[in-house]
């Protein structure tokens, strides 16, 4: 009898569990989105499984402790400073879910830096032409005087011309250079470098050569909750007081 | 005729015994889980009807859902506003727009429509295209694989090379013009006497640190061909071309540098992809024709 007891009491337990888990998932789904880092319970819920998805998913690329990896590109989803949106918990699960220049129909997928320094510099805009080496000097000046580095005068001047002229750049990165996060055009004007050092060389390269990182969609693969319960571990990374950053930190 | 039940049983002996009020107990307990497991997936397991609203949708259009997180993005892009800060006719709108989006989609599937209406067949192409390339991003490449596919085309990473050259040309009736040109610049770098005299006759053009393949563009494939293998201060025999004698001359010519792996790596990456994606794409069109029925008429075989 007391064995029966015991065995009705487990099966309660599990019941209750299970109920609890499905409760809270709901909770999360219907949540805002925004809303649930001020949730403590939700956050709770959320956070272990998505720094366990985060491992297996995104890890690869932005690495264990998402710090990303500027030799090849991967940005640094800890420094708070968003390619894409404002580091809210729905822009980074519109990234999860649909990706960055992922052929999903619904991704990022509009703003491509153009190789300048090839013979077709976009696929997409036939109207965007090839710069000289010399024009791409003068740009690389132009950018470093922005970020404050020291840069020859004469060709930062030329370089600011063919910034808002020929070039066209102002067209993305706006005309102050820095950036509009609308298409997931980067500031140009601080020291956040996505590729590299943000030195000579490196900006070289993205002028002459283009880039076009590439975020893959997810939506095919996980479920609205593991995306959600991801993108709650990202926003995490980039907000020290969170248990996840605390734990990656090594702070209690 | 049952087994006598000794006296002086352990607890554990207990257990191997017939007890009908256990068993009973047991069968509660199973019946009771089992139904709680079926109800959950009843009401949640997607493809089955259900009366209930997934948690990660909006709405159930005809058992087809409207996605809470595109809700709360149209309401976003139409409105500028979050779920908490729209008001009710905003929501009602919104929900309104989609439901009557997926309604219309949903009856031209009857209809048929990609049957007859050429952009909508385009878009289904299109869409399914995007569909498989998209499964080609997601499958992230190992090192070892982008390692293996920069060995085998290492000759495309290479950075673009540029020159600066004098293309000095003369009418085709003064080739020894030409050639008298040619031996003076041998002898040494065209002196500013030279090139005000050849900037006046107007012939020719000078390419100030071009790329290669807009230098190709500027002096045509054949003199371009010549060029690229001039050294700096080289320069070439009279070329003969149907307008004019062409010599070159070489200022400065910076071939293209190879890419090691880590400065290809991006590209290297991109143009895997884009293999990955004309791969699948070609094995989903194999695979399609392969299962389906197409049958050509005789007069166009």
């Amino acid at each position: 009898m007391r064995f029966s007891l015991f065995l009705a009491a487990v099966a309660c337990l599990a019941a209750a569990v299970l109920l609890q888990v499905s409760a809270l998932g709901s909770r999360l789904l219907r949540a805002d989105p925004d809303a649930i880092p001020a949730t403590e319970a939700l956050m709770a819920f959320a956070l272990g499984r998505g720094k366990a998805l985060f491992e297996v998913r995104c890890a690869a690329c932005h690495g264990i402790s998402g710090t990303g990896d500027a030799a090849r590109g991967v940005p640094d989803l800890s420094d708070g400073d968003w390619l894409y949106g404002t580091g809210l918990v729905s822009d980074i699960e519109q990234v999860i879910r649909y990706g960055i220049r992922s052929f999903h129909p619904k991704a990022w997928n509009l703003a491509i830096m153009p190789a300048y320094g090839t013979a077709q510099p976009s696929v997409r805009d036939a109207k965007i032409l090839p710069l000289s080496p010399g024009n791409i000097r003068d740009l690389v000046e132009f950018l470093m005087s922005q970020q404050g580095r020291a840069a020859d005068a004469a060709s930062t001047a030329r370089g600011a011309e063919i910034f808002v002229g020929a070039g066209g750049c102002y067209d993305c990165h706006a005309a102050d250079a820095k950036g509009d996060s609308a298409i997931g055009a980067p500031n140009l004007t601080d020291h956040i470098t996505l590729y590299g050092d943000g030195g000579r060389a490196a900006l070289w390269s993205s002028i002459a050569y283009g880039r076009h990182g590439v975020c893959p969609a997810w939506v095919a693969i996980l479920s609205p909750a593991e995306i959600r319960e991801t993108a709650i571990f990202v926003y995490s990374l980039s907000h020290p007081r969170s248990p996840a950053k605390a734990a990656l930190l090594g702070v209690q | 005729m049952p087994k006598p039940i000794p006296s002086n049983l352990s607890p554990r002996d207990e257990v191997g015994r017939v007890s009908t009020r256990r068993s009973f107990a047991f069968m509660g307990c199973g019946a009771l889980l089992g139904l709680l497991m079926a109800g959950y997936s009843l009401f949640t397991a997607r493809g089955t009807s259900t009366l209930i609203v997934p948690p990660e949708d909006v709405a159930l259009v005809n058992q087809q859902p409207i996605s809470r997180s595109d809700y709360l993005l149209q309401l976003q892009t139409l409105y500028g506003v979050d779920l908490p800060h729209a008001t009710a006719a905003q929501r009602r709108k919104v929900l309104d727009d989609m439901i009557r989006e997926e309604l219309f989609v949903q009856r031209s599937k009857e209809l048929d429509v990609a049957s007859t209406d050429p952009d909508v067949r385009s878009a289904m192409v299109n869409a399914v295209e995007l569909e498989i390339a998209a499964d080609a991003i997601t499958a992230q490449p190992g090192e070892g694989q982008l390692r293996a596919y920069y060995a085998l085309h290492h000759a495309r990473y290479a950075s673009e090379g540029t020159m600066s050259l004098y293309d000095f040309a003369f009418p085709l009736s003064e080739a020894n013009a030409a050639t008298a040109a040619a031996a003076t610049l041998r002898a040494g770098a065209p002196t500013p006497e030279f090139l005000a005299r050849w900037r006046a006759s107007g012939s020719g053009k000078s390419l100030d640190d071009e790329f290669y393949f807009a230098a190709k563009i500027h002096l045509g494939e054949p003199l371009f061909a010549t060029a690229v293998d001039l050294p700096d201060g080289a320069v070439s025999v009279p070329i003969i071309r149907p307008d004019a004698v062409h010599v070159l001359y070489m200022i400065k010519n910076n071939k293209p540098v190879p890419f090691d792996f880590a400065a290809a790596r991006n590209q290297v990456l991109t143009d895997f992809r884009n293999d990955a994606v004309g791969h699948l794409r070609t094995g989903d069109e194999s695979f399609l024709r392969k299962r389906a029925n197409v049958l050509i008429a005789d007069d166009v075989r």
